[in-house]
């Protein structure tokens, strides 16, 4: 970015924070702040250890100084200002997840379809939240990132003091890590009427069932109920590795067969007839991976991280950190939603060719001087693609 | 709870608080000879702590000797254990009472666990089948046991809890008593108090030095690493750098590590300063070699290193031994001996400290 682009992209910005209303986190006077400016050069500095003591402290400095990147510890601090992580006093923490659609498995064709990406991966970890943690809706704070990625922040009291082990317990969790799927399976002892006889029969959980096996229940019927229906059934089983046409056929008698199927709801894995356990662990092991939710770790760990603040821009898409509701959630389309610029056009040199979807428009740039909305302009000057003027 | 469960569960908040009121200072618990058989128990606790298992007398309501001999046991053998300082002591005596309180909280009824656990801030819900537990309460407990299936991911998580049995929670209050004992372990102690204590010392610490020899290699203090082999310094330096390492010397270098005292958290906080460390597949080996399968695994001796190329620089130690984890034993014996030395002690003799 050379120094007439920087000149304006930082004026935007500014003029942006100077209207825009901004959600400031609980306790923010308990928080460090961090911030990094536009450079003309190549290298990225971040200010951080800063600490407002009021709103309108922290809405002046955002107004004043333009910054390319805003954030703010997930840590409340006694002292948050203070210069050195020892002498702040960590306090307790809120709990963050960070879906990056840059680390997903799977390919990604473009921007769009990665920032969709993002999101479905988003979903699946919110019905974690809510089924199996408990949440409600209103306590989860969905974030998009203004990048690539989407944020959770939950606030509550009971996570506030977890540490760092336990919140890799819960991405563990959502991601299926350290699953045991052999004990999902099991052999229990019934008795007989009279207790005389016993027997070991195979349990399989039912699905009401809590945690995982209830999950992989509810997914092995309703995926194979739904084969079952398809006129290709038996062929789509056989393609299954250790499942072969035998086997197929009779995987499909039995999700045809309303009480055998109401009887695996409930766990009774000897309704199967006989159906090895390995060949259902195949489509149990495709239906984790499909569920689990690809969380980035470390970012859930680090009880002191930096992180976005919702309202804020983001200097590599100029793209506003967007807070969402839930139901907003479902329907968010970053590439038009989180785009905070105008239309009137802008002069800019193009350096690289680059295409991109904004606003509903395929937009498509070559190299040279043209004119452009401004949302475009500042996007491409952002991501590194364009100049200003000529 | 009443004087007789604080005397069985004597780090309970309501216990040193009885304490108090009993008028109990630390030097008359040290000195009066009033005391004497509470020391003398207190010593006691200290070395079946040593030799593995704590045992908590059965009280009845009526042994009100019985029950404040037991009471101030526990804090006589905190300054012992203070005294001597020796991290594998604290460490074995933290565990055995934790542990011996397990087994005592696994009989118990529900109302009373429920009462315990208020102390820890833990307030479990009843279910069908024992309590149910808020999951922040469930990791909060159960993030330090190694064990698989204490993973949350493996347990029924449902709007928020997690079913646990008796003996589970039992299990679970163990570690948050561990945590509890271990608080402020070793205490600062003067000499005056130590030399007190001195009559009661020498017998523990005999004990405790014969443990150590017999457990030889697996129990070290606490792990140097300037102190390893070269060959396993030349895997960690390789491992870091984001070098692949041979599934054999991988297996080694872990084996290593694992038996000489780190943890599965330890090793991979060695590893991970590496930028394409693959965190799971490590903590996935490392955990399988660890043992969390129930085996345990020796780490390979010399020769077999040299047969499949994992010997790398052997130097003058090496002539002198036929494992690496002799290496480091003989090597951790050296320093000790030479910090002694310079505090202008004796030298220990390790020919005689076997014998003994
Ligand atoms: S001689 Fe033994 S300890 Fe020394 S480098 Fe070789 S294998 Fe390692």
């Amino acid at each position: 970015m050379d120094e007439r682009t920087r000149q304006f992209v930082v004026s935007a910005f500014q003029n942006y924070y100077s209207t825009a209303d901004i959600k400031l986190p609980p306790d923010f006077t308990s928080r460090e702040w961090g911030f990094i400016e536009f450079t003309s050069g190549q290298d990225t500095f971040m200010k951080r250890h800063r600490a407002f003591g009021s709103e309108g402290e922290l809405h002046d400095y955002l107004r004043g100084i333009g910054p390319a990147h805003a954030y703010y510890s997930v840590a409340y601090y006694e002292y948050p200002g203070a210069p050195k992580m020892k002498e702040k006093n960590w306090l307790k923490a809120d709990l963050i997840f960070d879906i990056d659609s840059d680390h997903l498995p799977g390919g990604i064709n473009s921007y769009a379809d990665m920032l969709e990406k993002g999101k479905r991966e988003t979903l699946k970890l919110l019905e974690f939240l809510m089924d199996d943690f408990g949440f409600r809706e209103e306590q989860v704070h969905a974030v998009f990132s203004g990048g690539r990625g989407y944020h959770f922040h939950i606030s509550e009291e009971s996570v506030l003091s977890l540490g760092s082990a336990e919140r890799r317990e819960i991405v563990d969790y959502v991601s299926s890590k350290g699953l045991n799927l052999e004990k999902i399976f099991s052999k229990k002892d019934i008795s007989g009427d009279a207790g005389a006889e016993s027997a070991k029969m195979s349990v399989f959980p039912s699905e009401d069932e809590g945690g995982w096996g209830g999950r992989i229940n509810r997914y092995l019927i309703s995926y194979l109920s739904s084969i079952a229906k398809d006129e290709d059934a038996v062929k789509i089983l056989s393609g299954f590795k250790g499942i072969g046409k035998t086997t197929a056929e009779k995987l499909v008698d039995t999700f045809k067969d309303e009480s055998r199927v109401a009887a695996l709801k409930k766990g009774k894995m000897d309704a199967l007839g006989g159906i090895k356990k390995d060949i259902l662990m195949t489509i149990v092991n495709q239906g984790v991976e499909q569920m689990a939710a690809c969380v980035d770790e470390p970012v859930t760990a680090d009880i002191k991280r930096l992180i976005r603040l919702p309202g804020s821009l983001h200097g590599k898409s100029g793209m506003k950190v967007t807070a969402l509701s839930i139901d907003e959630l479902e329907t968010f389309e970053p590439l038009n939603d989180a785009v905070v610029f105008g239309d009137k056009s802008v002069k800019i040199k193009v350096i690289k060719p680059f295409a991109v979807q904004m606003k509903g428009k395929d937009l498509m740039v070559e190299e040279g001087i043209q004119e452009v909305p401004e949302y475009a302009a500042i996007y491409l000057m952002c991501r590194g693609v364009a100049e200003y003027g000529r | 709870m009443d004087e007789k469960d604080f005397a069985l569960y004597p780090y309970i908040s309501g216990a040193s608080a009885h304490v108090k009121s009993l008028g109990m200072s630390l030097d008359r618990l040290v000195t009066s000879r009033a005391m004497e058989s509470a020391r003398i128990r207190g010593k006691e606790r200290v070395m079946q702590a040593i030799e593995g298992e704590l045992f908590k007398p059965s009280l009845s309501a009526s042994d009100e000797q019985k029950i404040l001999l037991e009471l101030l046991s526990y804090p006589f053998s905190r300054i012992l254990v203070s005294s001597i300082d020796d991290s594998f002591l604290t460490r074995r005596y933290c565990l055995a009472e934790a542990v011996a309180s397990y087994k005592l909280l696994k009989t118990s009824d529900l109302d009373f666990l429920e009462e315990f656990a208020s102390d820890f801030s833990v307030y479990p819900d009843r279910s069908d089948t024992g309590f149910k537990l808020h999951f922040t309460s469930y990791i909060r407990m159960a993030s330090s046991l190694k064990a698989i299936e204490w993973k949350l991911v493996n347990r029924k998580l449902h709007h928020g809890n997690v079913n646990v049995s008796k003996e589970e929670f039992s299990r679970l209050l163990q570690e948050l008593i561990k945590e509890r004992v271990e608080h402020n372990l070793p205490m600062p102690v003067n000499e005056e108090l130590v030399e007190s204590c001195e009559p009661y010392l020498v017998e523990i610490q005999e004990l405790l030095e014969e443990r150590k020899s017999t457990f030889g290699d697996s129990e070290f203090e606490s792990v140097e690493t300037d102190l390893f082999p070269p060959c396993i310094t030349h895997a960690i330096a390789n491992t870091q750098a984001g070098v692949n390492l041979a599934h054999s010397m991988r297996f080694a270098m872990t084996a290593f590590l694992i038996t000489i005292g780190m943890t599965v958290d330890d090793i991979m906080n060695l590893f991970t300063a590496s930028p394409d460390f693959d965190i799971e597949k490590a903590r996935y080996q490392i955990e399988h070699i660890a043992g969390s399968s129930g085996t345990h695994y020796k780490p390979p001796s010399c020769s077999t290193m040299q047969t499949y190329g994992n010997c790398y620089a052997p130097d003058e130690m090496c002539k002198k031994i036929s494992h690496p984890l002799n290496y480091y034993s003989r090597k951790v014996w050296f320093r000790k001996r030479d910090a002694q030395k310079a505090a202008g002690n004796t030298v220990p003799d390790k020919s005689q400290k076997n014998d003994s």
